[in-house]
C-alpha cells in the first residue's frame, strides 16, 4: 500500500486548510512512463470526493483521504509520498520500490538511475530517462540540463556509463537516443577559445 | 590501456569528439576540466577538477593525481587548457609542448616579438595600454591597421582602423568590450592591452598540422575564400584542399615550420592562420592545438579516423605518419551571426541538408538565447558541413546552404521581430 509521511500529510493539510477545501483527497496515480522514480510518470492532484473513481482504493491519512488509482495500485505496492524543501527546491517527492521494468537488468539500471545518477544530475538541472535495454545494451534520453549540454558527453562517458556498468556488469554499452540539438536550456554551452561557460 | 589526460573547460565544443576518439583509439580518458563534473563523485579517476588560470598549481594537482593512475599523455582540447597541459606534461615528464613554447604561441605580443627576432615576415606591430590616450594613440598609429585585444581569441574584439577616427572609435569599443568582460567575472583584466598591427591585405588561409620532434606535418591547408578585409574579421568558410598554386602551399608549410622553430614549439597538433599576398606569406597565429569549434568534423582521415583520433594517437606516441586525408574535398562554414538578439529559430535546415554535398547542418546556440555578433560575441551560431569531388563544389555547397537558412532573431531592444536571411 502507498503511505504518507508526516511532512506530506502536514503538506496536505496546510494547502486543504488555506483554500478551505473539505472532502477533498490526495489521488495518486501512474500516467505511464516518465522520469519520475522505477521509471514511471507520476500523477499527484487533490480532487473532490465526487471526482473519484469507483474502483479508486482509499485510505485515511488522518484528516484527508489517500486515492489510489485501482490500475497504478499494484505498481505503487510500497510507494511512499513525501514532502521536501530546501533552499532550492521543494515539492512532493514519491519513492517507489517498483520498476517499470520486468526485466532484471533493466529494472537494476533503472535503480541506478533513481538512486545514484538522477539526484546527482538533478543539481544541474538534468535527468537521465531508461529508454530500454537490449541485449546487452542500455538505451537512454537526457532531459533538462543535460540536452544539448556541451559536457553531456563527459556525464556520459565518464559517469553514467561507469556507474551503469559498475552495477549492472552485463551492459556493456550504454547509447545516448537524446536529441541534443532540442535542447533549449543546456547547462553549459560552447563559445569561442574556451573559457567558463556560461550557465543557463 | 594507456590512459590520456584531456583538459577541457565546459565551454568547450570538442568533449564529445575527443571522448569518442579515445573510445575508438582505446585509451583510457580523463577529463579535466575547470568546473565539477556532475557525475564526478562517482568516478574519482575519471574527472579532475583544475584551476586553468594556475596551471602551475594544477600542474601539481595532475601530478598527484598520476601518482595513483599513471598518465602516458596529456592534452588540452582547447585553447584554455594548452598552458596547464603544458605545465602538467612538463611535471610528468611527458612529451608536449613546452610551457615557454605555449607562452610564445598565445601571445599575440610575444609571438610577433619571437618571428621579427627570427626574421621572419611580421607585420609591423605595437602594443598600447587600455589606459591611454586612444587620440593620443591615434596619431602614433599606421594605416590600414588591426586593433587587436591581447586578452581575447578567435577574432572576438578585432577591428580595422583606416583612419585616426575610426582607430578611436576601435580603441573606445574594445575598452567597453573589455570592461563588460571583467566587470562579469568579477576579476580584474591582467592584459589590459591592445596590439595594433598593420593591416595586411590579402588571402587568408589555414593550415593544420602535427609536430613531431620539431617537424612539422601537415595535415590539411584550408583556403578561407570569403574576403577578411574588416571592419571585423569573422571566420566563415574554410575548404580544403586549398586552391593556391602548389609553389604558395609550400611556402605556407615553410613559414609555418619556421615560425615553429622561432618559438620553439616542437610537437603536438597546430592551427596556423596565414595571410598570402604579392610580399609572401604571412603567419599571422599558430595556435598550439587543432582547429577549433566543430570544425575537425571537415576533417576525416584513412579508415574513418577523426582528427581527435590522429591526435590523441599521435599524444600517445603511435605512428601516425603515413595516415593521409581523404581524397575528397571537404569544407565547414561557421555560420555567422547576422544581428544582436533572441534567437527566436531557425528555418530552412531540412531544405539546406538537400543540397547535394551538404552533410550535416548544427545550430549550436539554443532557441530563446541571446546573440550577439562580432566584434563582441564569443559563439558560432552554428556549423554546416560539406563534402564533394572538388573544392569549388564544396564552397558552392556551403554558399547554398547557408542562403536556405533563416534565422529568425528578435532584437532585445525594438521589441521586434525579423527573419534574417543566411545569405
Amino acid at each position: 500500500m502507498v503511505t504518507i509521511t508526516e511532512a506530506a500529510r502536514d503538506k496536505v493539510l496546510e494547502i486543504l486548510k488555506d483554500g478551505d477545501r473539505k472532502g477533498v483527497g490526495l489521488r495518486v496515480a501512474i500516467t505511464g512512463r516518465g522520469r519520475g522514480p522505477g521509471g514511471f510518470g507520476y500523477e499527484l492532484e487533490l480532487i473532490e470526493e465526487a471526482e473519484r473513481a469507483p474502483d479508486d482504493l482509499v485510505v485515511d491519512a488522518g484528516g484527508f483521504k489517500l486515492i489510489v488509482d485501482a490500475v497504478s495500485a499494484p505498481k505503487l505496492e510500497g510507494a511512499v509520498v513525501d514532502y521536501v524543501e530546501d533552499s532550492t527546491d521543494s515539492g512532493f517527492k514519491i519513492e517507489n520500490p517498483n520498476s517499470f521494468f520486468e526485466e532484471p537488468a533493466a529494472a537494476a539500471v533503472q535503480k541506478v538511475l533513481d538512486e545514484q545518477i538522477n539526484p546527482a544530475v538533478a543539481d544541474h538541472g538534468g535527468f537521465v530517462v531508461l529508454l530500454d535495454v537490449k541485449d546487452d545494451t542500455a538505451y537512454i534520453q537526457l532531459g533538462g540540463g543535460c540536452q544539448g549540454c556541451g559536457m553531456a558527453n563527459v556525464t556520459l562517458k565518464q559517469g553514467v556509463e561507469v556507474m551503469i556498468q559498475r552495477a549492472v556488469p552485463e551492459i556493456k554499452h550504454v547509447i545516448d537516443s537524446t536529441d541534443h540539438a532540442s535542447g533549449t536550456n543546456p547547462f553549459y554551452q560552447p563559445a569561442k577559445g574556451g573559457g567558463a561557460s556560461p550557465l543557463a | 590501456m594507456k590512459r590520456i589526460l584531456l583538459l577541457m573547460t565546459t565551454s568547450s565544443y570538442r568533449a564529445q569528439a575527443f571522448l569518442e576518439a579515445a573510445e575508438r583509439v582505446g585509451v583510457a580518458a580523463v577529463v579535466g576540466s575547470e568546473r565539477e563534473q556532475a557525475l564526478a563523485s562517482a568516478n574519482p579517476g575519471g574527472n579532475l577538477t583544475l584551476d586553468f588560470a594556475d596551471p602551475e598549481a594544477s600542474a601539481r594537482r595532475v601530478a598527484a593525481f598520476a601518482a595513483d593512475r599513471p598518465l602516458d599523455a596529456v592534452l588540452a582540447a582547447d585553447d584554455d587548457g594548452v598552458p596547464l597541459a603544458a605545465w602538467a606534461a612538463a611535471a610528468l615528464g611527458l612529451r608536449h609542448p613546452s610551457p615557454d613554447s605555449v607562452r610564445a604561441a598565445r601571445s599575440k605580443r610575444v609571438f610577433r616579438d619571437r618571428l621579427a627576432t627570427a626574421g621572419l615576415p611580421s607585420p609591423r606591430y605595437l602594443e598600447v595600454g587600455l589606459d591611454e590616450d586612444p587620440v593620443v594613440l591615434a596619431h602614433r598609429a599606421f594605416y590600414p591597421c588591426v586593433l587587436k585585444p591581447l586578452s581575447l581569441s578567435a577574432s572576438r574584439g578585432v577591428i580595422r582602423a583606416d583612419d585616426e577616427r575610426s582607430f578611436v572609435a576601435a580603441f573606445r569599443r574594445i575598452h567597453a568590450l573589455l570592461a563588460r568582460l571583467t566587470d562579469a567575472s568579477g576579476v580584474p583584466d591582467s592584459s589590459r592591452s591592445i596590439l595594433v598591427e598593420e593591416y595586411l591585405p590579402g588571402r587568408e588561409i589555414a593550415l593544420e598540422g602535427l609536430v613531431t620532434d620539431g617537424c612539422l606535418r601537415t595535415l590539411a591547408v584550408f583556403d578561407k575564400p570569403d574576403p577578411l578585409e574588416g571592419p571585423y574579421f569573422e571566420e566563415t568558410i574554410y575548404v580544403t584542399p586549398s586552391r593556391l598554386p602548389g609553389n604558395v602551399q609550400e611556402a605556407a608549410q615553410e613559414q609555418v615550420q619556421a615560425a615553429l622553430a622561432a618559438i620553439g614549439l616542437a610537437t603536438g597538433p597546430v592551427h596556423a592562420e596565414l595571410r598570402v599576398n604579392e610580399r609572401g606569406v604571412f603567419a599571422l597565429e599558430i595556435a598550439p592545438r587543432s582547429i577549433g569549434g566543430l570544425c575537425s568534423r571537415a576533417l576525416r582521415f584513412d579508415g574513418d579516423a577523426s582528427l581527435e583520433e590522429l591526435i590523441l594517437r599521435h599524444a600517445v606516441g603511435d605512428d601516425v605518419r603515413r595516415i593521409e586525408r581523404e581524397r575528397a574535398a571537404s569544407g565547414v562554414m561557421m555560420l555567422p551571426i547576422p544581428g544582436a538578439g533572441v534567437l527566436r529559430g531557425v528555418r530552412g535546415r531540412d531544405e539546406a541538408l538537400r543540397i547535394a554535398g551538404i552533410e550535416d547542418v548544427r545550430v549550436t546556440i539554443p532557441v530563446g538565447q541571446h546573440v550577439e555578433p562580432l566584434p563582441e560575441g564569443s559563439r558560432y551560431l552554428g556549423f554546416v558541413f560539406a563534402r564533394a569531388q572538388t573544392p569549388e563544389l564544396v564552397e558552392g555547397a556551403l554558399r547554398a546552404a547557408h542562403g536556405r537558412l533563416l534565422f529568425d532573431i528578435e532584437p532585445e531592444a525594438a521589441g521586434l521581430s525579423a527573419a534574417t536571411a543566411g545569405a
